[in-house]
């Protein structure tokens, strides 16, 4: 797996707003890299909100996307992935000022509980119901967080390593949870 | 969620009165409503005939296309990513193949694969945009637009279907390069389609442009500010209607686009007439582009020479043992990918099309991350449709122009 699921306490380089970032996030710092595509900041949950500021204040006003990869078998197992793009608001706007930034936020502790970014970007909302439908990570102070894409009533999370792709008792599997047929199992 | 409200457990919050409404009604649009453009519901709150909340409501489309992409070889997962926004399948690959290229390092695309992915690109972007125009136009009661689109999408998906034997789903970008080089005989539709869609674009312009009927439901509708729009995380169009000068192909350009001459455009009014007038610009554009790679169309092969990464030809494989077992093990076992991370983003015709790949080094992608553009632009529907009239909610959806193929993934 990457040098990134569990990442050294190694600041390379940390420069302009990766500083900043590393400051705010403190004693939660995990790794400042500037990759081909962004810079990007790893961190635990418990740095997220003061490091998210710290991205506002340096521009980076539109949040593109959170994603989450699920690293079983190694720990931290979920990293949840934050894309920011800081754009000027002016019409004819310089392009080469646009750039994006990279947090990846790895839930403090043993829970998978993270601060709701909805207070900040009201987009927040729908990509933190799909990150908790999808893999069961929680968002404290998120106003409604239940299912988005899979039915209310499903039982598990569908995206994580360790669900099959096919699910456990569903059409194509009649065997069920318990029964003879065993869930296909991907490499 | 209010106290007595266990009759609608688990229910949106929408139907749950909080007691402070007049006379409001709660009315569900959709899934099945036909300017839904898909499978979405809305749940809206009414007073009268003024919305005064929303709440769309989505995953009738769900897939797992993410999950499906995981447990397929690299080059095997372009045909489920493909399916996303469907209608534009090969923004979809570009951005699936761009990422995995920058993840292998592969950065001598040839010349010829980078023009005709360019091209076709844009065809692409045209093809989704008149789909978009034909059934907004109808949504709003305007009937013969419909036929005008939709002649000039037959006549580009001809041209794919020619080109790489699919009319949808090509499936045609491969990691590398091409799957095959274009016919001949390609050239000439090719010259046909620039010929003609110039003196088509402005014909269908100037049916609906200063239509006063049409203009009337549009106009003022559906407003958002730049500010509000770049909170709620909108691209594209929906953007570039709003004033705020973004587009990827400009900021972080691929595939040789900042070769290229081309205006983004601008509108500063944020409503839906705004939306409309930058998708028709944005064809015209798309022209150009088409018009340019076509001027410079450069011969040569459309596939890197890596037979670790692609295929042998078919006629190679007759004679030579290794291309033989260069083509066995591709197809059979795929090829794996070094380790890493990579964010990659094309400019689809919904807006930022993201991607953000993981390799684990294995032979398939370890996870695949979907920054659907529709997904965050739909979420603004629930606030562009306060204050507006229920048969506004329509042209908004409409303005908006999401694919519940890629919001449900």
């Amino acid at each position: 797996m990457p040098d990134s699921a569990s990442p050294d306490p190694l600041t390379q380089s940390a420069t302009g707003i990766s500083a900043r970032i590393v400051a705010a996030a403190g004693a939660h710092f995990l790794q400042a890299v500037s990759r081909a595509d962004c810079d990007e900041v790893a961190l635990f949950g418990d740095g997220l909100l003061a490091a998210v500021d710290a991205l506002r204040g340096g521009g980076y006003n539109l949040l593109l996307d959170i994603g989450v990869t699920d690293h079983q078998p190694l720990t931290p197992r979920f990293e949840v992935s934050y894309h920011f793009l800081s754009m000027p608001l002016q019409r004819i706007s310089p392009y080469a000022t646009a750039a994006r930034f990279r947090l990846r936020v790895f839930p403090s502790g043993d829970g998978l509980a993270l601060p709701s970014l909805t207070g900040r970007w009201p987009n927040a909302d729908w990509a933190e119901r799909e990150a908790f439908d999808m893999f069961g990570v929680t968002f404290d102070g998120h106003p409604k967080l239940t299912r988005i894409l899979m039915p209310d009533d499903w039982e598990g999370y569908p995206l994580r390593k360790d669900y099959p792709l096919r699910g456990f008792d569903r059409l194509f599997n009649p065997g069920g949870r318990l029964g003879a047929v065993p869930p296909v199992v991907e490499s | 969620m209010a106290a007595g409200a266990s009759a609608f457990e688990g229910g949106p919050d929408i139907i749950v009165s909080k007691g402070d409404e007049r006379d409001s009604m709660v009315l569900s649009m959709g899934p099945q409503h036909p300017s839904t453009h898909g499978v979405l519901r809305v749940m809206l709150r009414l007073d009268g005939e003024t919305v005064i909340d929303a709440q769309p409501e989505i995953g009738y489309l769900h897939t797992g296309i993410e999950k499906q992409a995981e447990n397929l070889f690299w080059q095997q997962a372009i045909t489920v990513v493909d399916r996303a926004d469907y209608l534009a399948p090969l923004s979809n690959s570009l951005c699936y193949v761009l990422a995995a290229e920058r993840l292998l390092a592969i950065d001598n695309i040839p010349p010829r694969a980078q023009v005709l992915r360019v091209m076709f690109a844009e065809l692409t972007r045209i093809a989704s945009h008149l789909v978009w125009l034909g059934t907004h136009g109808m949504d709003l009661g305007a009937q013969s637009i419909f036929m005008y689109a939709f002649d000039m999408r037959e006549r580009i998906l001809r041209i794919m279907e020619f080109v790489t034997g699919a009319r949808m789903h090509q499936s045609w970008f491969r990691i590398g390069g091409l799957a095959i080089d274009v016919p001949l005989g390609f050239l000439a539709e090719i010259d046909d389609f620039i010929a003609v869609f110039c003196e088509r674009l402005t014909d269908m312009r100037t049916i609906l442009e200063h239509n006063i009927i049409f203009k009337d439901r549009m106009v003022g509708v559906g407003r958002i500010g730049a500010a509000d729009a770049v909170s709620w995380g909108l691209t594209g169009p929906a953007l570039r209607a709003s004033g705020v000068n973004y587009d990827v192909r400009k900021a972080f350009p691929y595939s040789g686009y900042e070769t290229y001459d081309f205006d983004v455009p601008v509108y500063e009014g944020g409503d839906c007439y705004a939306r409309f007038i930058v998708r028709l610009d944005e064809m015209h554009q798309a022209w150009r582009i088409i018009k340019q790679a076509r001027e410079r169309f450069p011969s040569g092969p459309v596939v890197i020479d890596d037979r670790k990464i692609v295929p042998p030809p078919k006629t190679e494989i007759q004679h030579s043992m290794e291309a033989l077992i260069h083509h066995f093990k591709i197809v059979s076992a795929g090829f794996n990918v070094p380790e890493g991370h990579i964010y990659q983003a094309v400019e689809g015709p919904r807006g930022e099309m993201g991607m953000y790949l993981t390799s684990a080094g294995g032979n398939k992608p370890w996870r695949v991350r979907w920054r659907p553009p529709s997904f965050y632009n739909l979420q603004a529907l629930k606030k562009l449709v306060i204050g507006n009239l229920i048969a506004d909610v329509v042209a908004i959806i409409g303005s908006l122009d999401p694919v519940f193929g890629e919001v449900d993934r």
